[in-house]
Order: structure tokens, then C-alpha cells, then sequence
């Protein structure tokens, strides 16, 4: 049966709180998932009050100011601070999302930060991807061509064959979109999820590809795709404003094509 | 503990052909439940107050017997693809095979009966 309720190590536990200093002027609570499996404790939700006033307006921004003036200990990724690593993917105020993206002021109340639901923690808000990259890996991310490449020349596309792959390949593969989809938090182990559905999909419809049917035959399982039951959650969470829903509908639509 | 490689794990057992059919089939179902619902409502809605006589004489036209055959029948087998992808979606393993066969019966057992109610109804209707 798929798992509803937490194992008992996982369940969340209460956890410290570190208050804001007096001459604070703009304070805003932030609850911090803290899971370290060196100690063998449950995980705990941290609670830091932040001086706004004294702190930069991503909530990336408020998670540096924690660790470097408040708590070393707390441990994140993040690199390029402006949504081009997708380093920083994780569960604020309850979407997926990137936290150098997101400004502190358009989260209402205190701020919740969880790493990417349903993926191992390996700590605090870090999560293991190893299966997630091994997804994206398994479908040949990768111009596969049976077409010599012209001589003097790059491989051209028209226009329109451009622009078809323009946004699909804008993916960041921060992981938000399918760690937001509940049929990928029950059947990952078999399902590829929206982030390696949509990235099929931009080889799907480039026209310098020559691998479209296999393609479209490794997807051609009830697992593999059709464990998308149009949930849209992964539109709704991509911090890049990309619609890996609709890629998955026209992978199905494909698929149906190619045999009526 | 496995040392299988993650591409292994993610790879599996591969992709097993199949899975367009239930989708298209679930939908074309679906388009079908439409015209054959909406008229098994109007149906109902004006036998309301009908006797069992008049409901028994309104079964047995020939028309109203086939669109009832066809309704219960692709009601039943919409409902039990629905129901399968709700299966694979939370019941693994073992018991999963036993569900879905446990799911595949009763569609059969309840689409029998429904045939053989109408067919019953239809031909013993003013005897």
C-alpha cells in the first residue's frame, strides 16, 4: 500500500526558537525544518524571528542571514540567487518553489520552509536527487540522430521549429514540479514525473531529432506516463512559469496519433 | 541496502507497451456516458411517478432495452478503469494483482446482472 502517514522517525517535532534582537523594528517569523540523521533525532521545526529591516527582500536572503548571523547549522543549496540554478527548490508557505525568487513580502504571516515533499532528506532542507537525475538521465536528454551532420554547418531549424523548444527547454530541473505532484510522491519508483516528461518532450518536438519513436515507445507505459492523472500541480509550482501539464497531455496526445 | 546503479533503478523493467488503450478507452467511455447518462436521467425523471406496469412496458421497447444494455455496459467498464488506475495508484504488489482482479469480477458480475435484469424485465413485461 502506498504510505500515508510518516514513519516514527520522521515525524516532526517541536524545536527551538530564536528571537529577533529588542531593538528589532519589522519582525517576521520563519519555521525551518531541521533534520540532522548524525544526531538520530526526529526531525524538528526551528523557529528564527528575522529583522526585516536588517535583512534582503528574498526569502533567500533571510535563510543567509540565519545561517551566517543566527544558526551555522542550518544547511541549504543555493548558488546563483536569481533562478537559473534551481539549487534553492523548496517547499515555502506550502508551494514548491525557489527561495531566491520568492520575496519575503509575498508570504503572508510567519514563513514555512520544508525541503521538496516526499524525497529522502539527506539534511535539514537538502534532499537526495540521485532517482530524480537517474530519471532524467534514463530518457536520454540528448540529440540522438541518425541525420550526418552537414559538413560546414550547425544542424539549422526553421523559425517555428524554434520556437516549439524554446520554453520546454527553459527547465531549470530544480525538481519543483514533480516533487508537487502526488501521483510522483506515491509511485516515483516507476512514474518520471512532470520535470523528465517535460524534458521528453522538448526532444520530442525537435525537429533535428530522428529518436521520436523510441521515444515515444519507452514512454508508451502505464507507469512511465500515464500515472499523470492531470493534477497540474507541477504548472502551478514551476518556479519558471513553464506548463510541464499541457507537455505530458501532448505526449499523450502523440502517442495516441501514432496508432488511430 | 542495493548497490544497483540509480539508472538501473530508474530504467526498471522498462516500458511495457501498453497504456494508450486505457486512456483512450477511459475517454471514449467517458464521451459515451454523456448522450447515454443524460438520457437515462430524462428517462427516470419522467417515469417518476410511473407505475410498475408503465416502467415495465417503457423497458421492454426495443430501443429503451439496447440504450439500458449499452449504458450498463459502459458505465461498468468506465468505472472499472477508473477504478484500476485508483488501484495502481495506491495498492502495490500482491495485494494490488488481487485487487484489481477482485475490481475486474465484480465490473463482470455487476454488468451480467444489469444485462440480465433489463433482458428479464424486457421480455417478461405484460406476461
Amino acid at each position: 500500500m502506498a504510505q500515508f502517514a510518516l514513519p516514527p522517525n520522521s515525524r516532526v517535532k517541536k524545536g527551538k526558537t530564536y528571537e529577533a534582537p529588542a531593538d528589532a523594528k519589522n519582525v517576521r517569523r520563519f519555521e525551518i525544518y531541521r533534520y540532522d540523521p548524525d544526531s538520530g533525532e526526529n526531525p524538528r521545526m526551528d523557529k528564527y524571528d528575522i529583522d526585516l529591516a536588517d535583512c534582503g527582500p528574498m526569502i533567500l536572503d533571510a535563510m543567509i542571514k540565519i545561517k551566517s548571523e543566527i544558526d551555522p547549522t542550518l544547511t541549504f543549496r543555493r548558488s546563483c540567487r536569481e533562478g537559473i540554478c534551481g539549487s534553492c527548490a523548496m517547499s515555502i508557505d506550502g508551494t514548491n518553489t525557489l527561495a531566491c525568487t520568492l520575496a519575503i513580502e509575498d508570504v503572508k504571516g510567519d514563513v514555512s520552509i520544508y525541503p521538496l515533499p516526499h524525497m529522502s532528506v539527506v539534511k535539514d532542507l537538502v534532499p537526495d536527487m540521485t532517482h530524480f537525475y537517474a530519471q532524467y538521465a534514463s530518457i536520454k536528454p540528448w540529440l540522438q540522430t541518425r541525420t550526418p551532420a552537414p559538413p560546414d554547418s550547425e544542424r539549422l531549424q526553421s523559425k517555428e521549429e524554434q520556437e516549439l523548444i524554446n520554453t520546454p527547454s527553459a527547465c531549470i530541473l530544480c525538481a519543483c514540479c514533480s516533487t508537487s505532484c502526488p501521483s510522483y510522491w506515491w509511485n516515483s519508483d516507476r512514474f518520471l514525473g512532470a520535470s523528465a516528461l517535460l524534458a521528453v518532450y522538448r526532444w520530442l518536438v525537435d525537429s533535428r531529432d530522428d529518436a521520436t519513436g523510441d521515444r515515444l515507445d519507452e514512454l508508451d507505459d502505464p507507469f512511465r506516463l500515464y500515472r499523470c492523472h492531470t493534477i497540474m500541480n507541477c504548472t502551478y509550482a514551476c518556479p519558471k512559469d513553464l506548463n510541464p501539464a499541457k507537455a505530458i497531455a501532448e505526449i499523450k496526445k502523440m502517442l495516441v496519433e501514432r496508432r488511430l | 541496502m542495493s548497490l544497483q546503479s540509480p539508472l538501473a533503478k530508474a530504467l526498471g523493467h522498462g516500458s511495457s507497451k501498453a497504456g494508450p488503450e486505457h486512456w483512450l478507452v477511459q475517454r471514449s467511455t467517458a464521451i459515451a456516458l454523456a448522450p447515454l447518462g443524460l438520457w437515462f436521467i430524462y428517462a427516470m425523471v419522467t417515469l417518476e411517478h410511473g407505475s410498475y406496469e408503465i416502467v415495465t412496458a417503457w423497458v421492454a421497447e426495443p430501443m429503451n432495452a439496447i440504450l439500458l444494455i449499452l449504458l450498463v455496459m459502459v458505465y461498468a467498464y468506465h468505472s472499472m478503469l477508473g477504478l484500476q488506475v485508483i488501484i495502481e495508484d495506491y495498492v502495490r504488489g500482491g495485494l494490488g494483482y488481487l485487487t484489481l482482479l477482485a475490481c475486474q469480477f465484480i465490473h463482470l458480475m455487476l454488468a451480467t446482472a444489469g444485462i440480465y435484469a433489463v433482458i428479464v424485465t424486457a421480455l417478461g413485461a405484460g406476461q
